[in-house]
């Protein structure tokens, strides 16, 4: 990957958040660069700080209780970061777009299906056009007429009956494949299956054409089959859209069947980052190995699996080492006075551990 | 009929489900004209099945497929709607049964041990319960199995901790520790591991086989997961559409899956290997049917690559294909 096709850039980004217990840091000092047209999994355990760091990326995260300490998110030439709310939000959707795990929580349910991908579709539409309105789009999609409401509506949207929008949207639901796209467009999300509401969340999302795709577990909710069906998408659309995924998830066996590079995060540390075919003949990090010894596949008469021994880093206690000295087998005194560096052992292949390099 | 279950008889097969079905009625609304068509979920439909002593038997299917249902029959706390259930060679079903010899014999772990254990209990009151509710022992003895109960889950020293100060792990260890403190026979576990993460998960895993080896355990094993259950599992029990359409050696299913349905799940299952993307070519469409209106004959036609005419007419029966795998398809000759 050469540095001018470089998409995402992020640099030294720490993010905490302010709790109960104490501060919890929840992203520590990650360094990460996403290319045009790559598929990256970032894989880690729960509290590891990947879904923080998605929702850092398209600007999700509520301030307080997080706090982004330091830090630069580059998207193209632009600091994310330095932005204004009403600037970022020109690149919310647009440029970047994200699909969340549960998509029954992340749809209206009063709204049809078809209005919701309207909406998206509007919105994509008025920012090219520059509209002044275009900014103060909120959470209203439809237009009503003023008998329906007794307070008049802000602003009049269209309405997305038009034959050409019509077909926009039913060009969004053939893209995911989804059979009888006509009717679809006029059911509310309860009345779609899982594997269905997900593929309108990637119909809504791509429909945008992003450069960056954030997809926060969205398979974690589905049953197997529908999560093949869902991932093979994803894959799919990835080449025809020409757009770059970003795949959050805890399974390494989903992140290796479609991912082109892994990176593995735990306790708020990026600790492994690597190509996905190096990452599975060599993996540096003892994390990693610990991971990969985790997954069962095959009886246990044939592999014993090798648990990781004890418990996830607790994110609100100060620490100085490796969070991972204590339960790594291969643990030194160096491991518990100073925090490894991520340091490249190959073209590709970075890793956070004293074991590799100086 | 109170049926007792005495520890006198020792059957080999410890449980046995006869075409055990359960219907759940749905509640209509005011609606005057459909009051008289009463309709039903179909969650379980003619389920058999039988369970040797000491094995691991691991159920599998997607979502809605009956397999919570079962369990819940299983264990009487949703008894089945008709059918029978014979634990030890004794029925459950028809007359009253004497649920508290049941469960100092037969114990359930379930999916979510946020919502099985009780917030303000302590950990030590949490694991007594079953030796209070189904035993008559004396304090000091149930101190002593609390005890017990937790160091052999790895958890002394947290006898006095509420279940909101533990992690995911330590509450399913908990419960785990809950089931077993009585030394029951049989335990169903729904889902032990789905809330868990993945190092986390083999630590619950090698923990169950470690129980399993020093107590002579049964496992009725409920799950999604396809690698957990090849892992633990002895006996593979498919589910689909609250049907079984194949059972057998786990091994044997798994390398060799003879019913569509279970080659698609097995296909679909991710495997840890970049080399080997099965999930990039899997072919199974369309989703899970309802199981309000399920389809006619074989519930799995519509998805179904090999279906012919005799698929939508009929249901097919079990076929023994291969020494204890049966089958219920009927183009199971064809499927290899």
């Amino acid at each position: 990957m050469s540095l001018d096709r470089k998409l995402l850039s992020i640099s030294d980004l720490s993010i905490n958040y302010q709790t109960e217990q104490g501060t919890s840091l929840a992203v520590q000092n990650v360094n990460l660069d996403i290319g045009e047209n790559q598929f990256v999994a970032v894989v880690g355990e729960s509290g590891c700080g990947k879904s923080t760091l998605a929702l850092a990326i398209i600007g999700l995260i509520s301030i307080p209780p997080a706090r982004i300490e330091s830090g630069k998110i580059g998207y193209k030439s632009v600091d994310l970061l330095s932005l204004k709310e009403n600037e970022r939000r020109k690149f919310r959707g647009t440029e970047i777009a994200m699909i969340f795990q549960e998509p029954l929580t992340s749809l209206n349910p009063v709204y049809k299906v078809g209005d919701q991908i309207a909406e998206a579709i509007m919105i994509r539409e008025e920012q090219n056009e520059h509209l002044e309105s275009a900014r103060e789009i909120g959470i209203m999609q439809k237009t009503y007429s003023s008998n329906d409401l007794a307070v008049p509506p802000r602003f009049h949207l269209p309405r997305f009956s038009s034959s050409n929008r019509t077909q926009a949207i039913l060009d969004a639901l053939k893209l995911v494949r989804i059979p009888d796209p006509e009717q679809v467009i006029e059911r509310y999300p309860f009345e779609l299956s899982g594997g269905m509401r997900q593929r309108v969340m990637i119909a809504m999302a791509l429909s945008q054409k992003p450069a960056l795709l954030l997809a926060d577990e969205p398979t974690t909710a589905l049953d197997v089959t529908t999560q093949a069906q869902v991932l093979k998408l994803m894959k799919t659309l990835m080449s025809e859209v020409n757009t770059s995924i970003l795949l959050i998830t805890h399974d390494l066996a989903v992140a290796s069947q479609v991912a082109d590079r892994i990176v593995v995060m735990y306790a708020g540390d990026l600790v492994e980052d690597s190509d996905v075919y190096e990452l599975f003949r060599e993996p540096l990090h003892p994390y990693t190995k610990g991971l990969l010894s985790c997954i069962p596949s095959g009886s246990k008469k044939a592999k014993a699996l090798k648990p990781i021994p004890g418990t996830v880093f607790d994110l609100t206690r100060p620490s100085t080492g490796c969070k991972f000295a204590s339960r790594c087998p291969r643990c030194m005194d160096i491991c518990r006075q100073k925090k490894p560096a991520l340091v490249e052992t190959k073209p590709g292949h970075r890793v956070a551990c004293f074991l590799y390099g100086e | 009929m109170v049926s007792e279950l005495g520890e006198t008889q020792r059957n080999d097969i410890i449980l046995e489900t006869k075409g055990l079905s359960k219907l759940f009625p749905i509640r209509r609304g005011f609606n005057p004209f459909a009051r008289n068509q009463p309709r039903y979920i179909h969650a379980l439909n003619d389920v058999s099945m039988k369970i040797p002593r000491g094995m691991t038997v691991a159920v599998v299917g997607e979502s809605g497929c009956g397999k919570t249902t079962l369990a819940r029959a299983i264990t009487l706390l949703s008894p089945p709607t008709s059918g029978e259930i014979l634990f030890d060679g004794q029925t459950l079903t028809g007359g009253k049964v004497d649920t508290k010899s049941l469960y100092r014999r037969m114990q359930m772990v379930f999916q979510d041990p946020d919502s099985s254990l009780d917030p303000r209990f302590k950990v030590k009151d949490l694991v007594s319960e079953p030796c209070r509710r189904l035993l008559d022992s004396d304090r000091e003895e149930i101190h002593s199995t609390v005890m017990q109960s937790l160091k052999i889950v790895g958890l002394s020293g947290y006898a006095d901790r509420l279940p909101g100060h533990l992690s995911g792990g330590q509450k399913q260890r908990v419960a785990i520790a809950r089931a077993i403190s009585i030394r029951p026979e049989m335990i169903l576990l729904d889902e032990p591991t789905s809330a868990l993460d993945a190092s986390v998960q083999a630590q619950i895993l090698n923990l169950l086989i470690e129980l399993q080896k020093d107590y002579n355990l049964t496992y009725l094993i409920i799950t999604h997961n396809i690698s957990v259950a090849e892992y633990l599992s002895d006996l593979l029990i498919v589910m689909y559409a609250g049907n079984v359409v194949e059972h057998g050696p786990t091994d044997a299913v798994i390398s060799k899956p003879r019913h569509p349905y279970t080659i698609a799940l097995i296909s679909s299952a991710p495997i840890p290997n970049p080399w080997k993307r099965n999930l990039l070519n899997i072919e199974i469409k369309g989703e899970v049917p309802s199981a309000i209106n399920p389809p006619s004959g074989c519930k799995f036609h519509p998805r179904c690559p090999y279906a012919g005419k005799i698929c939508r007419e009929q249901s097919p029966g079990m076929v023994e294909i291969s020494p204890g795998q049966f089958v219920s398809c009927h183009f199971a000759e064809k499927t290899t």
